[in-house]
């Protein structure tokens, strides 16, 4: 599986006015493949919309970046210095679909002209009138009314908003769509609207590929290929969907697996458990692996050193509990008769 | 009938009431200061030398029956309303028998000349230094920030008298005082419009810098209001160029802006007191500030008159245009919802 984009070795700060930093993504690395889609999930304040905003390149004040890299087609950016990112990236390579589609349009613009904006900033001699027509067919090809395009955003709907956003972030026909939790805010019936717009587009081949940000593992479970557990800045699995769901390996994907309600028969009948104790301060975070202080099995070496990333079973888990069971395990396989 | 029409007319209906209780509120509180017009006339003429006794006391009585002051407060209010529809606003006291429309009209040309172009383009500058600090941040935001701050949070009044005594005191580059020259009578010659044009530069100045100073404060913070909105993000990552971004922001930034520029317009015919004060510049604040002391009511009422007219005119103008800059007004103007 060749990745189309690789996300290496992402550190982002916040810096406070106090002079404190906030380690908000710490060392993660990912990549994602042409037709896929990764889901990255993880409770609130992971770090997980930072990564977002990271990769989609629009990291701001006070968030800083201060290590890592974006590799796409072989060719290799810096993310600490934006400026120095072709901005033909912005979009066309990497496209954003942002956490709040409801103040995502300018309320003064009608979403024709926007499109018009849009387009020209990759194609300067572009037609007005040829502009809207492409945006127009767009919207006709995924079934949308084409009369959004008359409108200011006020004059839409909640979910009608979110999948003309997704249309506008998939206009110039990116590579790879970050989409920063993009159905937290719909109810039911507009969130499938739009996880299927989003799942058409990639059949269709208009966009590579989606890194869909959520902290909906359920939701993700229906749609992901992969699937990236986030805790406190730091990547703790990463597998196929069916290992992470079915087979989960680090306790804190456990425990959050264990906090999901599910409707799936084999699991329904179980007592939903909540992760004792709070995410930790990433002013400070714990030494050793961030979970420890939540974690029931918790070692001695857990206090003190970083796991790091290893593949076990197929998947990448950073646990010390988990690499020493499997360990031992085949070990006392061997010994059985 | 359209829901604009029927906003158009609800809107007159409550322009006009607000009209009616002004008038009544003109008509009654010049009333209310201690004291009778009269009184002041007839000391006047006895100071002179003119008249005494017996024939003072008949003067008297004359004029109180010839401004009505002798019959009932309900019954000059219905005289004073008649005349009013006849567009006539009376006799002066003070300057009898001169006509309170006459020494308006020649006020007003010298309060329009001085504060409209004062107004315009210390509206146009202000806006655009808000707009720059609010962009470029860094020294030149704090630069601009405080110099802005400092002039509009100064008493105008201390700044009107430091730009006296600045430049034509300390460095007698500008005339201190007057609209024109002593001596020189006012005609439509080309020497006297630039004896005008010398006297106009100092109170011109001090009313263009006060009104940069508060525009800049208020487009900053709207400004960086609107470049920390969601619509801006989502837009540069899409590759918008910074300069479409900035057209964005300064016209969302700009509607308060535009309704603090007709109110300014509404309310420059009442005349810019202190500075024609500091200046000695003729104008309709002068000549409101000589009729409060001397309880001329007549030409009280019809500065007030002026300036009630100037404010709801400039109001009422701002609800509609209102809705021409945004889309979201003009939907509650349409009645959309």
């Amino acid at each position: 599986m060749q990745p189309i984009l690789t996300v290496d070795r992402v550190h982002a700060v916040y810096r406070l006015p106090n002079g404190a930093e906030v380690h908000a993504v710490d060392g993660v690395s990912l990549s994602i493949a042409e037709g896929e889609i990764l889901g990255i999930v993880g409770e609130s304040g992971c770090g997980k919309s930072t990564l977002a905003s990271v990769i989609s390149l629009t990291a701001r004040p006070p968030l800083y970046v201060s290590e890592g890299r974006l590799i796409f087609n072989g060719h290799s950016v810096p993310l600490t210095a934006l400026d120095r990112v072709p901005n033909d990236w912005r979009g066309r390579v990497i496209a954003l679909l942002p956490q709040g589609a409801m103040n995502s349009l300018n309320p003064t613009l009608r979403v024709r002209d926007f499109v018009v904006d849009v387009l020209r900033a990759h194609d300067h001699s572009i037609d007005r009138r040829i502009a809207i027509e492409r945006a127009r067919e767009r919207l006709e090809q995924l079934s949308l009314p084409p009369r959004v395009l008359d409108s200011y955003p006020h004059q839409l709907s909640g979910g009608m908003k979110q999948r003309v956003v997704a249309v506008l972030s998939t206009i110039l026909n990116p590579r790879v769509l970050i989409a920063d939790e993009p159905t937290s805010a719909l109810d039911v019936s507009s969130q499938r609207a739009l996880v299927n717009l989003l799942l058409e587009l990639l059949e269709r081949q208009i966009i590579g590929s989606i890194m869909f940000i959520s902290h909906d593992l359920p939701l993700l479970s229906n749609v992901a290929d992969r699937i990236a557990v986030m805790y406190a800045g730091e990547l703790v699995e990463l597998g196929t969907t069916p290992q992470i769901v079915r087979a989960p390996q680090h306790p804190y994907t456990r425990a959050l697996l264990q906090a999901t309600l599910v409707p799936e028969r084999t699991i329904r009948g179980r007592r939903i458990e909540g992760i004792p104790g709070q995410p930790p301060d990433l002013r400070q975070p714990p030494p050793g692996c961030r979970f420890h202080p939540r974690c029931p099995y918790a070692l001695e070496q857990c206090r003190r050193e970083r796991p790091p990333l290893e593949t076990i079973e197929g998947r990448q888990v950073a646990c010390w509990w988990v690499a020493r069971q499997h360990r031992t395990v085949p070990s006392m396989e061997g010994l059985a008769p | 009938m359209s829901p604009f029409q029927r906003y158009l007319l609800t809107k007159t209906g409550w322009y006009l009431l607000a009209f009616f209780l002004a008038i009544a509120a003109n008509f009654y509180l010049p009333r209310l200061i201690p004291g009778n017009p009269v009184d002041a006339l007839v000391a006047r003429m006895a100071a002179g030398g003119g008249a005494e006794g017996e024939a003072l006391r008949r003067i008297y009585q004359h004029y109180i029956s010839e401004f009505g002051l002798d019959r009932p407060m309900w019954e000059q209010f219905l005289v004073y309303l008649g005349n009013l529809a006849r567009g006539d606003l009376g006799t002066s006291f003070s300057v009898f028998p001169a006509r309170v429309s006459d020494l308006i009209l020649k006020a007003l040309p010298w309060t329009i000349a001085l504060q409209l172009p004062a107004i315009l383009l210390g509206w146009i500058l202000g806006n655009t230094l808000g707009a720059i600090a609010a962009y470029r941040g860094g020294w030149f935001d704090r630069g601009a920030f405080v110099g802005s701050l400092f002039i509009s949070s100064i008493p105008y009044y201390c700044l009107a008298i430091m730009l006296l005594y600045g430049l034509a005191v300390a460095l007698p580059i500008f005339p201190a005082g007057g609209g024109y020259s002593y001596g020189r009578l006012p005609t439509l010659s080309w020497s006297f419009l630039m004896d005008a044009l010398r006297h106009y530069w100092l109170p011109f100045l001090s009313l263009v810098l006060i009104f940069i100073g508060g525009q800049a404060v208020g487009m900053r913070s709207m400004a960086i209001y609107e470049l920390n909105s969601d619509y801006v993000n989502y837009a540069r990552s899409l590759g918008v160029p910074d300069r479409r971004i900035i057209s964005y922001i300064f016209r969302n930034a700009m509607l308060p802006q535009v309704t603090g520029l007709a109110l300014s317009i509404g309310s420059l015919v009442g005349g810019a007191l202190i500075t024609e004060i500091v200046f000695g510049y003729p104008g309709i604040g002068t000549l409101l500030f000589s009729a409060i002391r001397q309880n001329d009511y007549p030409l009280i009422q019809g500065v007030t008159l002026l300036i009630v007219i100037g404010i709801l005119l400039a109001n009422y103008l701002v609800d509609i245009a209102y809705g021409l800059i945004d889309p979201r007004v003009r939907a509650v103007q349409a009645g959309e919802r």
